[in-house]
C-alpha cells in the first residue's frame, strides 16, 4: 500500500513550528476555536472520535471515544475531573511522543485541551518522562504561550470552557507509564500502580474521575475535529484507523521516527523508508511495537502494520516502535539486554513481577555469558508463564514474560545451543558495563 | 449480605469485606501474606488466588483480597487451577528468601514456611545467588530488620499509616531491590511498634526482646488480658518450659483492641519474670519478719480479724472481679470497710488503645459497689483503723513503701498480701500472691468487656491467688462459713 497522506508531521516539519506564531500560522488551534466559538458541544466531540476509530496511540489500542465515555456523568456525578496525558514514553524503542512534544508542542496543547473538553476536565496533567528535558520545555513554553492568548486557562477564548494545563516531569521510572502507577505518582507518592477497580474512570487521580490518554492519541483528536471523522476513517484498514507514528530502530541504515497510514507493511516501512538492514546483513527478528511485544521472526515482515494483523501473527501493535535486530545478534544477549531492563523498571509489589524479573535476567545474562545450565530454557518458559498474563497487578510483570515466551519459542534452538556449548556463538566481546542497581 | 458459594457450600458474605475474609469466615484456608484482616488490602503479593465463576463467563483465577463477593459468585479455593497458580507464586516468593529457618525466630509460626509445606513445590528450581543485604539492622529499640527474609508484603509499612496513622516506614528502592526502611534510616518510634512484629508474616521484623530466645513450639500459650491499663486488651500470654514469661501478643478482639497492643503491655512481662517473691508466708516475730506455714499465719489472722471491729479491706485494682467478691464479703461480714486504690491517670494515654488509667479492673471492681480510693484516702483509711488487709499484686507499689513505712506501728497492725515480702514496720504478717499470669480470674474493661486473666505458670511455692487465700481464710472462720 503507498502512502495516501500524511498530517501528523506536517507542522512538526517545518521550522520553528513550536513557537504559537508559527504554528497559528499553519493551523494550531483551528480546531479548539472552531469547536469553541461554533459551541459544538463536548458530546459531539466524543462521538466524532468515536466514529473516527481512534485508538489509543500507548500500547493497548483502546478506542478513545469509548475511554471518553467510561468518565462519569458531570450531572450525577459532581466531583473535578481529569484528564492525565501520559508522556511517560520510556520503553525501549519507543520515541514517538518525542516528537510531538518537541517539535509541535502547539499541537500537542490543542489536543490537550480538546480532550480536557471532551471528558469536561477543569484540568490536565502532562506527565513527561524525566529525562525528556527539551520537549518538557517546549511543552511549558508553549502552554504558557498560549496562556497569553486565552487559549489556556479561565474561559479560553470567551467561551465557558476553562482548563489549567499543568505539566510535571517523572523521576525516571518507567512503571509511571503505567497509568495507575502515573497517578500515584502526579499525587506525590511512590509510582506503584494500583490495583483496579476501581477504574481512573471512578477513582483516579486523587480519587476523582481520570482519563489517561497517550501523546499521540489526544494529538489526533485536533485532526478529527478539523477534517471530520469521515477523513479520519478512511485512512488505515479496517479496525485500525488514522495514521501513526512510527518509530523504527535497531540494525536499519536509517533508524527514525516516520509517520504512516495502518496498512502498511514492514518490509515496506524497513526498505523504502529506513534503508533497509544495515551492512546488507539480513533480518533475524524483530519486535513490532517495543520491547514488550511477541518478538518475530525476519519472515514475518511481510505482515501489514495494524492492531489485528500482528495479533494473528502472534505479536501486538503496541507503540509501533519496530527494533530491528540483524542475523549477526545473539538473541541470548538481546534478552539479556530486554530483561534487564524489566528487572530494573518492576516496581516491586507483586512477588511474580518483582521476582520473577529479576530472575529472568539473571538467567538470560548466564546464558548469554556461556554460564547455562541443562535446564535453564524450561525454566525461562514456566517462569514466564507463571507471570502472565493478568497474574499481577499491572501489566509490567506480563511485558517481560511476553517477549521472553517468543524468544523461547522462537530460538529454542539457538538458547539451547548457547547453553550446551557454554558459551555464546555469536557473542561479540563487550565493554565493562555495570548494571544499576548493582546487586547482580 | 449477598449468598455465595464456597467450595460446595452456600454462605453469607459482605460484599464490602474481601472475598478472602468470606472464605476464612467458612473454613476455607486460603494463604496470605500482605492481607491481613486489620489492613486495607492492595492485593500485592498475589498468593490468595482462588477460582472464581460469576455467571455464565468461565471460571478464573484471581485474587481473593481484592475480589467483592457478589451474589451467586462459586468460588473454589481447591481447584487445580487455584493451586497452581498459587505454587507458582510461591516458588517466586522463595526466590530470594535466604531458607534460614534453623536460626529464624519465626519459625514454626511462619506464613511462608506453613504455605510452602502446604502446597508448594518439593524443591526449589532457582540456581540464583540470593538477595545479600543487612541481616541485622536495627529499626530502633524494639525491632531488628532482617530484610534477606523480607518478602515486601508491606504489612508493616500499612500498620503505621493505618492504624496509629503516623507513617513510619516506605518500601525503598524499586523492584527486586526494594527494602522496607525508614526515613533516612532513623529508628522507629512510638508505642505501638512491637505489632510489626506480630504482623510480618516471615521472620523478617523482630522484636529485639525475643530474638534467639526460644523455639516457639516449646512456648506454652494462654489466652489473658493485657493488665497495663484499663482498656484490658486480649493478649496471648506465652511462657518457656513453665517459667518465663517470653512474649506477649495480641489475640484478635474485635470489642477491644482489634488486633493491636501497645508496647507497654507487650513487653510487661519483665515484671513477671523477677526473681525474690515471696513464698508461703511471713509473720513479725520480735523484730523481724520469719518464714510461717501459711495455714498457722492464716489462723493467727482470722483471730485478730474476728475481734477487731475497726478494720479495712485495701484492694489492689488488679484483682479480679471473683476475688473482689470474696473479699467483699468477708469485709462485710466482720463489718470492715473495704475499697480499691486507684492511682492517677498516667501520661500514656492515645488516641488508639491506652487509657492511661493504669486500673486493669477499675470497672469490674466499681460494679461490685467496692469504692475507688485515691491513694492518699486509701491511706488515710489505713491509719484510721486498727487493723487492715493489703491486698493483691503491687498493692506496695501503689501505695508507696516509703508512705506505708510512716504508718504508726503502735496504731494500725498491717497484713499485706503481695507478691513480695518488704519489711514495713507496721507490717504484722505478709502472704505471697500469684500475679496475672499466675491465676485465673476475669478483669472488665473500661467499656464493660469483660477478660479473662490465665494462669500460664505456677505461682512461687506457698504463694496462693488471693481467691485461693480468701477461701482458706474463711474456711478458719467456721461461723461466718455457715452465714455464707
Amino acid at each position: 500500500m503507498s502512502q495516501t497522506e500524511r498530517y501528523l508531521l506536517t507542522r512538526a516539519n517545518i521550522e520553528g513550528a513550536h513557537q504559537l506564531a508559527v504554528a497559528e500560522k499553519h493551523g494550531a488551534y483551528e480546531a479548539l476555536r472552531k469547536v469553541l466559538k461554533e459551541g459544538i458541544p463536548y458530546s459531539t466531540v466524543i462521538d466524532e472520535v468515536k466514529k473516527s476509530g481512534l485508538r489509543g496511540r500507548g500500547g493497548a489500542g483502546f478506542s478513545t471515544g469509548m475511554k471518553w465515555t467510561f468518565m462519569p456523568d458531570p450531572a450525577k456525578d459532581p466531583r473535578p475531573r481529569y484528564l492525565a496525558v501520559n508522556a511517560d514514553e520510556s520503553e525501549p524503542g519507543t520515541c514517538k511522543d518525542r516528537v510531538i512534544m518537541q517539535r509541535d508542542p502547539h499541537g500537542f496543547v490543542e489536543g490537550v485541551l480538546l480532550a480536557a473538553y471532551a471528558i469536561r476536565a477543569q484540568a490536565a496533567y502532562i506527565y513527561v518522562r524525566g529525562e525528556y528535558r527539551l520537549p518538557h520545555d517546549r511543552v511549558k513554553a508553549a502552554i504558557e504561550e498560549a496562556r497569553a492568548k486565552n487559549l489556556v486557562g479561565k474561559n479560553i477564548l470567551g467561551s465557558d470552557f476553562s482548563c489549567e494545563v499543568y505539566m510535571h516531569r517523572g523521576g525516571g521510572a518507567y512503571i509511571c507509564g503505567e497509568e495507575t502507577g502515573l497517578m500515584e505518582s502526579l499525587e506525590g507518592k511512590r509510582g506503584h500502580p494500583r490495583p483496579k477497580p476501581p477504574f481512573p474512570a471512578m477513582f483516579g487521580l486523587w480519587g476523582q474521575p481520570t482519563t489517561v490518554n497517550n501523546v499521540e492519541t489526544v494529538f489526533n483528536v485536533p485532526f478529527i475535529m478539523n477534517r471530520g471523522s469521515a477523513w479520519f476513517a478512511s485512512l488505515g484498514t479496517a479496525n485500525s484507523k488514522g495514521n501513526f507514528l512510527c518509530g523504527i530502530s535497531g540494525h536499519v541504515n536509517k533508524p527514525g521516527v516516520y509517520e504512516f497510514s495502518f496498512g502498511i507493511t514492514a518490509k515496506e516501512i524497513l526498505e523504502q523508508h529506513a534503508g533497509g538492514m544495515w551492512k546488507g546483513r539480513g533480518l533475524k527478528a524483530w519486535f513490532p511495537g517495543g520491547s514488550s511485544c511477541s518478538l518475530l521472526k525476519g519472515a514475518d515482515i511481510d505482515v501489514v502494520l495494524d492492531h489485528d494483523s500482528l495479533r494473528t501473527r502472534g505479536s501486538s501493535l503496541g507503540t509501533a516502535a519496530m527494533i530491528m535486530i540483524d542475523d549477526h545478534t545473539s538473541m541470548a544477549r538481546v534478552m539479556e539486554i530486554i530483561s534487564r531492563f524489566y528487572d530494573h523498571e518492576s516496581c516491586g509489589q507483586c512477588s511474580q513481577c518483582r521476582e520473577g524479573t529479576q530472575w529472568l535476567s539473571q538467567i538470560f545474562r548466564r546464558i548469554a555469558h556461556g554460564k547455562g545450565k541443562a535446564d535453564d530454557v524450561a525454566t525461562l518458559e514456566a517462569l514466564a508463564k507463571g507471570m502472565a498474563p493478568g497474574k499481577t497487578i499491572c501489566a509490567l510483570s506480563d511485558a517481560a514474560a511476553i517477549p521472553t515466551l517468543s524468544a523461547v519459542r522462537l530460538f529454542k534452538d539457538e538458547l539451547i545451543e548457547c547453553v550446551t556449548r557454554q558459551a555464546d556463538p555469536l557473542a561479540v566481546p563487550q565493554p565493562h558495563y555495570a548494571v544499576a542497581g548493582g546487586h547482580h | 449480605m449477598v449468598k455465595i458459594i464456597v467450595n460446595g457450600r452456600e454462605v453469607e458474605a459482605d460484599p464490602k469485606k474481601p472475598l478472602i475474609k468470606a472464605c476464612h469466615d467458612n473454613g476455607a484456608d486460603v494463604p496470605m501474606y500482605c492481607y491481613h484482616p486489620g489492613l486495607e488490602p492492595v492485593g500485592s503479593c498475589r498468593i490468595c488466588q482462588v477460582e472464581v465463576k460469576q455467571g455464565d463467563a468461565p471460571a478464573r483465577v484471581m485474587v481473593a483480597c481484592r475480589t467483592q463477593p457478589a451474589e451467586g459468585m462459586v468460588v473454589d479455593t481447591e481447584s487445580p487451577k487455584a493451586h497452581a497458580t498459587r505454587k507458582e507464586c510461591l516458588e517466586f516468593l522463595l526466590k530470594n528468601h535466604p531458607l534460614d529457618c534453623p536460626i529464624c525466630d519465626k519459625a514454626g509460626e511462619c506464613d511462608l514456611q506453613d504455605f510452602t509445606y502446604a502446597e508448594g513445590q518439593d524443591a526449589g528450581r532457582t540456581n540464583e545467588p540470593r538477595r545479600e543485604l543487612d541481616k541485622r539492622k536495627s529499626l530502633g529499640d524494639t525491632i531488628v530488620l532482617d530484610q534477606e527474609r523480607c518478602i515486601l508484603c508491606s504489612r508493616c509499612v500499612r500498620f503505621f499509616e493505618e492504624v496509629p496513622k503516623q507513617a513510619q516506614l516506605t518500601v525503598s528502592d524499586l523492584g527486586s531491590r526494594s527494602v522496607i526502611a525508614t526515613f533516612m534510616d532513623r529508628p522507629l518510634k512510638g508505642k505501638y511498634q512491637g505489632n510489626i512484629a506480630d504482623l510480618c508474616p516471615v521472620g523478617a521484623l523482630t522484636l529485639k526482646k525475643f530474638r534467639f530466645q526460644a523455639r516457639v513450639w516449646n512456648l506454652i500459650k494462654m489466652a489473658s488480658t493485657c493488665g497495663e491499663c484499663s482498656r484490658g486488651c486480649s493478649t496471648t500470654v506465652e511462657v518457656l518450659r513453665g517459667a518465663d514469661v517470653k512474649r506477649m501478643r495480641p489475640r484478635e478482639n474485635e470489642a477491644v483492641n482489634k488486633f493491636w497492643m501497645c508496647d507497654i503491655g507487650r513487653f510487661s512481662f519483665d515484671r513477671h519474670n523477677r526473681s525474690g517473691r515471696l513464698q508461703g508466708a511471713a509473720v513479725r516475730e520480735g523484730v523481724q519478719l520469719v518464714p510461717y506455714p501459711v495455714e498457722e499465719a492464716l489462723t493467727r489472722l482470722r483471730d485478730e480479724l474476728m475481734r477487731e471491729k475497726s478494720g479495712a479491706w485495701i484492694l489492689s485494682p488488679w484483682l479480679t472481679i471473683e476475688e473482689g467478691e470474696r473479699i467483699k464479703a468477708v469485709a462485710e461480714r466482720l463489718g470492715h470497710a473495704v475499697c480499691f486504690v486507684s492511682p492517677a491517670p498516667n501520661s500514656e494515654k492515645d488516641d488508639l488503645l491506652h487509657t492511661g488509667d493504669p486500673c486493669p479492673n477499675r470497672r469490674g471492681l466499681s460494679e461490685l459497689g467496692i469504692p475507688a480510693a485515691p491513694v492518699a484516702q486509701a491511706l488515710e483509711a489505713l491509719r484510721g483503723v486498727k487493723s487492715a488487709v493489703l491486698i493483691g499484686e503491687r498493692i506496695v507499689e501503689l501505695l508507696g513503701a516509703g508512705e506505708l513505712a510512716k504508718v504508726d506501728a503502735t496504731k494500725t497492725r498491717v497484713h499485706l498480701v503481695d507478691e513480695y515480702a518488704l519489711d514495713i514496720p507496721c507490717v504484722l504478717s505478709v502472704y505471697g500472691v500469684a500475679n496475672c499470669v499466675e491465676r485465673t480470674g476475669t478483669w472488665v474493661n473500661i467499656d464493660g468487656v469483660r477478660g479473662p486473666i490465665s494462669a500460664v505458670k505456677a505461682p512461687p511455692v506457698g504463694a496462693r491467688s488471693p481467691a485461693k487465700l480468701i477461701d482458706e481464710l474463711v474456711r478458719l472462720m467456721p461461723k461466718l462459713e455457715k452465714a455464707r
